[in-house]
């Protein structure tokens, strides 16, 4: 059965903008789930209709059996988010805004003290549950957001663009600590993210949505095979040898580029480069050179939104992060 | 209900962490009962012919004291409001809408958590008012059971502007109108009340718009007790009568906090 399961899930704000649109998606258990978009394409508002933060226009989901519209205290109790914004009170130390947590969901003292002590364990806290969180770095305070969702032990995880703000070596450093919270606690994850490289990294399937749109799905080699292969090119001394190569039956198409130029597309080149030269050597041919072409995330969403993903941003979108870019250092 | 605790301990550390909310909060009454209280020295006016008018206060410092306190307690609680819109901005009240907690709980913390710093700040304020020179003279039959029924003023008073921000607050985003709205009320509420005037000094318009204003409800409840202590027949009756209304009123803003907040609060 799947995690979470949505039925023509919608959601168009007062102003009439159609910020989600007929959304059908369906999560499993245990997955790492990317959704990957620009700024304003309905990431965060899905995030929220699903967090039962606010209501859908119309359509509905089912969260682990639970009902969406009916069953929200139930559901509450079952997720844990990581909202966009910065939720921890910078007034409290950490271990207090922890303990607050807890308390939202009656887990007992000596229950939520042992559990939070492992949870600033992972992300490496421990030494800093006693202190203020005004005195974090951004860095160590989207730690603490991270395991402020996971204070109740939830099933499913969902986490709203986790490293935004973030300078690259903390964004990479995150990925270790969502990787490792999901092998070490098994727990669903939902992320959002508008960095390509980032549910590259840590996505087992990825959805694009656009304009509240689902475009495709799929795990991130999927996509990019979707895109028909990766690109090898290899020269040779003669047209001969070229053709030899061209002939190879294991790729999905080749041609001939040039006098003695092969430019052939391959589902995998990982594991099909290897073939392809064992191929050649048993017929005495080697290449002159070879060149390999993966197709990135970037050109699959280029491909199915028909623009790269840094291209604008919305004034609301702007304020929030820079709000919290100001707030991180 | 689920949530209000954590949530009201969560205020509470916040102010007894940063004393600069209490002095703030004490400053302005202070200068009122100092400069305010003293401007104005009955005896001078005439003896017991216009201390009649102000219910036989001996001076005007504990004529006006249970003014001062309910107008400390309007003071105080637009803070419940201006927290509420201020995690919103933050984005901490996020965090409490995805969390299994009553939603009303949310408002409720601050306003309980207004209420207990109201009641911090009436105490000091009392004491302030009694070791100033010429200040507060409370009656010698004042007694302990005196002492609980003017808390229990002052915490009816409270609970009521707190909750009137608060629902003020809940569906706000922004600081500024919060304010615009306590400036602009503050004033009628002071003055059309019996916070700092005697109702037979008043137009008679005045006196008579007063007369249903909480603030001199609370205001005269005080005052009474503090003056007399030992409250005569025709001033117990007032006195009950002010205590009831306020307490009705205090439940009204109860059901209403729980009713708008319920359905209501939202990012």
């Amino acid at each position: 059965m799947s995690m979470i399961k949505t039925e023509n899930l919608t959601k168009i704000y007062s102003g009439g903008t159609k910020a989600v649109d007929n959304l059908n998606i369906e999560i499993e258990e245990a997955e790492i789930y990317g959704l990957l978009g620009k700024n304003g394409a309905g990431k965060t508002t899905t995030i929220k209709m699903l967090t039962t933060a606010i209501e859908p226009t119309s359509g509905n989901a089912i969260i682990d059996g639970y009902d969406l519209k009916r069953d929200k205290e139930k559901i509450r109790r079952i997720i844990g988010v990581v909202p966009q914004d910065l939720t921890t009170d910078a007034d409290l130390k950490g271990i207090e805004n922890l303990r607050m947590i807890a308390a939202f969901y009656n887990i007992p003292r000596s229950d939520a003290d042992k559990r939070i002590k492992d949870l600033l364990d992972i992300v490496d806290l421990s030494d800093w549950g006693d202190r203020y969180v005004s005195q974090y770095s951004g860095g160590m305070r989207k730690r603490l957001e991270l395991i402020c969702g996971l204070v109740n032990s939830p099933k499913i995880l969902f986490l709203d663009e986790p490293t935004l703000g973030l300078d690259v070596n903390t964004r990479s450093k995150m990925w270790k600590y969502i990787k490792d919270i999901q092998k070490e606690l098994g727990v669903t994850i939902i992320l959002t993210s508008h960095y390509l490289e980032e549910v590259d990294q840590l996505a087992d399937r990825i959805s694009i949505i656009d304009h509240g749109r689902i475009l495709i799905t799929g795990t991130p080699e999927s996509l990019k095979a979707s895109l028909k292969g990766d690109v090898i090119t290899m020269e040779f001394q003669s047209k001969e040898e070229a053709d030899l190569a061209r002939a190879y039956p294991g790729a999905l198409n080749a041609s001939l580029a040039g006098n003695s130029k092969v430019r052939m597309k391959v589902e995998n080149s990982d594991t099909e480069l290897p073939k392809i030269l064992s191929y050649l050597m048993e017929r005495n041919v080697s290449p002159l050179t070879i060149n390999v072409k993966k197709p990135s995330l970037d050109e699959v969403f280029l491909e199915y939104t028909g623009s790269t993903i840094d291209d604008d941003i919305d004034p609301e979108q702007f304020r929030r992060m820079m709000q919290n870019v100001r707030r991180l250092r | 209900m689920s949530g209000l605790a954590p949530l009201t301990v969560r205020e509470i550390k916040k102010w007894y962490r940063n004393p600069v909310y209490l002095i703030v909060g004490l400053l302005q009454p202070v200068f009122w009962i100092i400069l305010f209280g003293s401007a104005f020295d009955i005896s001078k006016f005439g003896g017991p012919f216009v201390s009649s008018f102000f219910d036989g206060a001996p001076d005007y410092i504990t004529y006006m004291i249970g003014g001062i306190l309910t107008i400390t307690g309007l003071f105080t609680g637009m803070f419940s409001g201006i927290n509420i819109i201020w995690d919103r901005r933050l984005g901490i009240l996020q965090r409490f809408l995805v969390s299994p907690i009553k939603r009303s709980s949310i408002v409720f913390s601050r306003i309980i958590a207004s209420v207990v710093r109201i009641i911090v700040q009436v105490v000091i304020l009392i004491a302030i008012a009694l070791i100033i020179p010429d200040g507060l003279k409370i009656s010698h039959s004042f007694t302990i059971v005196d002492a609980l029924l003017m808390v229990a003023a002052v915490l009816m008073i409270s609970f009521i502007f707190s909750s009137i921000f608060s629902i003020i607050a809940i569906r706000m985003t922004r600081m500024e109108t919060i304010m615009g709205i306590t400036n602009l009320v503050n004033l009628p509420l002071m003055f059309a009340s019996y916070a700092l005037f005697p109702p037979d000094l008043m137009v008679s318009w005045l006196s008579d718009v007063a007369k249903y204003n909480p603030v001199s409800w609370s205001a005269e409840s005080i005052r009474l007790l503090i003056i007399y202590g030992n409250l005569s027949g025709s001033q117990m009756s007032t006195f009950a009568s002010y205590m009831i209304y306020l307490f009705i009123l205090t439940v009204i803003m109860i059901l209403l906090v729980y009713f708008v907040s319920e359905s209501g609060i939202k990012e």
